[in-house]
């Protein structure tokens, strides 16, 4: 009786420490919303934001708050939140630190589409804001449905491994089709790409969002019903096998979600690639690896990650802007080599 | 009630069949131990049995139903496996580890009910592992992480226990303590036992029934009386070996042996 008390009562400090780290991650969440709005050009104070948003502000204000600056803080928190779930299941399901949504080839693939897009479709022809997204989805579906392709064989089914191993050569093969067609561009048709691949959150508009949103409201909740499913098969095959998961159907439908989660949310947001990698290592140094608590703190640092490099990316060199992609691999990077020399993988 | 009987089965990597046409009924409420040379097959039977593998003919039956035609989940409240080899998965507890093997019985959202968390408790008991279930897995030492892994497994609540070589890797007195362990459980909770062992006086000493294989076929089954025997196990390994009586067990063992081709 006495250990059952025990047991209980780390479970409960678990749970305490969850809604804690939960707690945090919407204070800095919020924190960066205020930043972000009291700083760079037309900046509004903390009251100000909070006028305008019940509905108290002039013109010029409610413009600024609900046509440019929402609708990107909203933009970056969901597209964190979709790259790092995606990731998280990602490196889950094939027992690899370093799997991430980008070797699945989807990157890539999008970033190809992007190209050929500026490449190939007259300029004025389609409304590249928004074709653009449409193109980078198809592309990065496109190409993780190849890399999927080559992976699988008849009679092993599907290993993670070889997913991985098969996305690193598509990716390269893609990257070198990329390089072919980056040569006959014109420079500011190439700077359009180039913002893209750096993961630039800056043209948005709420009808991203939209396009974004159905994904997430499907395939998150999706995810979320399989933590325990995810469990199960980070302790590798043979031990999912005893547990009595069916290994094949549920890394199918895993790996089916994770690859809408990301190709949904780089197609909005352009090549955002360390967020995917680093918001699960910092989940899981939080707060362990069951999934119950690892995917929702991966999901929150997700968001808070591209939410800050979008904000950052925007002010530290205002008017000029960087995009987040590029400040979250800045940041990310000497975090992630951190987390190496600490860690004996 | 649980009959594992597995029926001209053949199975294999790719191409390559290692066992061809293998008939084998393993004994209730007893512990079974394969026995053979390296490659013979025994891990390869045992991963066909746990249906880690999918038998290209014949079929594994389990109260005479065959088991690819049974619910995985099903089996999996009835069958409980230990792979040879499991790596640590990082950040888990032991309680959260152990607790895993609850999963066969949870369905949707719920978190652990009254059954589940006496059934991870009383795994957590036998094995000895209630003191550090509080600490992170990877912290603990080869024995200690052995005994987890058992408690994974035993949470698990089955009739059946299939282990693959549990005792690698440890030194003398964990091996022994894993082993021990599993011969209560067996006279205690009369759970059923099938497992590899490399150490074949451990084998004799701990198993009710022997099964010696070699080259994918089984050579001879039966008590350790019957198998252990100088001419068995020149047919089974190539050595002539010097055979003698356990005083523990009464059981035949193995006081030492030299090679057949004579060296």
């Amino acid at each position: 009786m006495i250990e059952h008390m025990s047991t209980s009562k780390t479970e409960q400090k678990k749970k305490r420490k969850f809604l804690m780290i939960t707690a945090i991650c919407f204070i800095l969440l919020i924190l960066t919303f205020i930043f972000s709005m009291n700083t760079g050009a037309n900046s509004q104070s903390p009251s100000e934001v909070f006028q305008t948003l019940i509905g108290n502000g002039d013109r010029q204000q409610h413009l600024i708050l609900f046509e440019f600056r929402l609708p990107r803080i909203v933009l970056s928190v969901l597209v964190g939140i979709g790259l790092a779930v995606s990731g998280c299941v990602l490196q889950s399901i094939s027992r690899n630190a370093l799997a991430e949504p980008g070797l699945l080839g989807i990157h890539a693939g999008a970033g190809l589409a992007i190209l050929m897009f500026v490449s190939f479709v007259p300029v004025g022809v389609l409304n590249s804001t928004y074709f653009t997204p449409v193109f980078a989805l198809f592309g990065a579906l496109f190409s993780s449905f190849l890399v999927y392709r080559f992976a699988h064989k008849r009679n092993e089914g599907l290993l993670p491994m070889r997913l991985i191993l098969t996305g690193v050569a598509v990716q390269a093969g893609i990257q070198a089709a990329m390089i072919v067609l980056t040569i006959h561009l014109t420079p500011e048709r190439y700077e359009t790409v180039a913002y893209w691949l750096a993961g630039h959150i800056g043209t948005t508009s709420w009808d991203y969002i939209l396009a974004l949103l159905p994904w997430l409201i499907i395939f998150l909740p999706i995810v979320y019903g399989k933590v325990r499913v995810l469990n199960i098969l980070h302790l590798g095959d043979p031990l999912a096998i005893s547990l009595g998961t069916d290994l094949e159907k549920e890394r199918k439908i895993l790996i089916g979600a994770a690859v809408c989660l990301a190709a949904s949310s780089v197609s909005v947001s352009g090549s955002i690639s360390f967020v995917g990698l680093i918001a699960p290592h910092l989940a899981k140094q939080l707060i362990g690896s069951r999934h119950e608590y690892y995917l929702p703190i991966s999901a929150l640092l997700g968001a808070l990650l591209v939410l800050l490099g979008d904000t950052i990316g925007r002010v530290i060199l205002a008017p000029s802007e960087i995009p987040a992609g590029l400040v979250v691999a800045v940041i990310g990077a000497p975090y992630f080599l951190y987390l190496l020399t600490k860690s004996n993988v | 009630m649980s009959t594992l009987t597995i029926e001209q089965i053949a199975v294999g990597y790719g191409d390559s069949i290692i066992i061809d046409g293998l008939d084998v009924t393993i004994p209730e409420n007893k512990i079974t131990t394969i026995i053979g040379p390296n490659g013979c097959g025994k891990s390869t039977l045992l991963k066909t049995i746990s249906r880690l593998l999918k038998a290209q003919k014949g079929s594994v039956y389990l109260d005479g139903k065959a088991i690819h035609q049974l619910s995985t989940k099903d089996i999996a409240k009835r069958m409980a496996i230990l792979p040879q080899t499991t790596e640590t998965p990082s950040g888990l507890t032991v309680y959260e580890l152990v607790s895993y093997g609850r999963f066969p019985y949870q369905k949707g959202f719920h978190s652990m009910k009254k059954e589940d968390v006496e059934a991870v408790q009383w795994a957590l008991e036998v094995t000895g592992v209630t003191d550090f279930s509080d600490r992170p897995v990877e912290a603990l030492s080869g024995g200690q992480r052995q005994r987890v892994w058992i408690a994974m497994a035993l949470a698990q609540e089955t009739e059946i226990l299939v282990l693959d070589e549990p005792t690698t890797y440890l030194d003398l007195a964990h091996q022994l303590d894993i082993l021990l362990l599993l011969k209560s459980l067996n006279e205690k909770e009369n759970r059923t036992i099938v497992m590899v062992l490399h150490d074949l006086n451990h084998a004799s000493r701990f198993s009710d029934y022997l099964i010696a294989m070699k080259d994918g076929a089984i050579v001879t089954e039966g008590t350790p009386n019957e198998v252990m025997t100088a001419e068995n196990m020149e047919a089974v390994f190539d050595i002539q070996a010097i055979m003698t009586e356990c005083p523990l067990s009464n059981h035949p063992i193995c006081l030492t042996y030299q090679s057949s081709k004579g060296v």
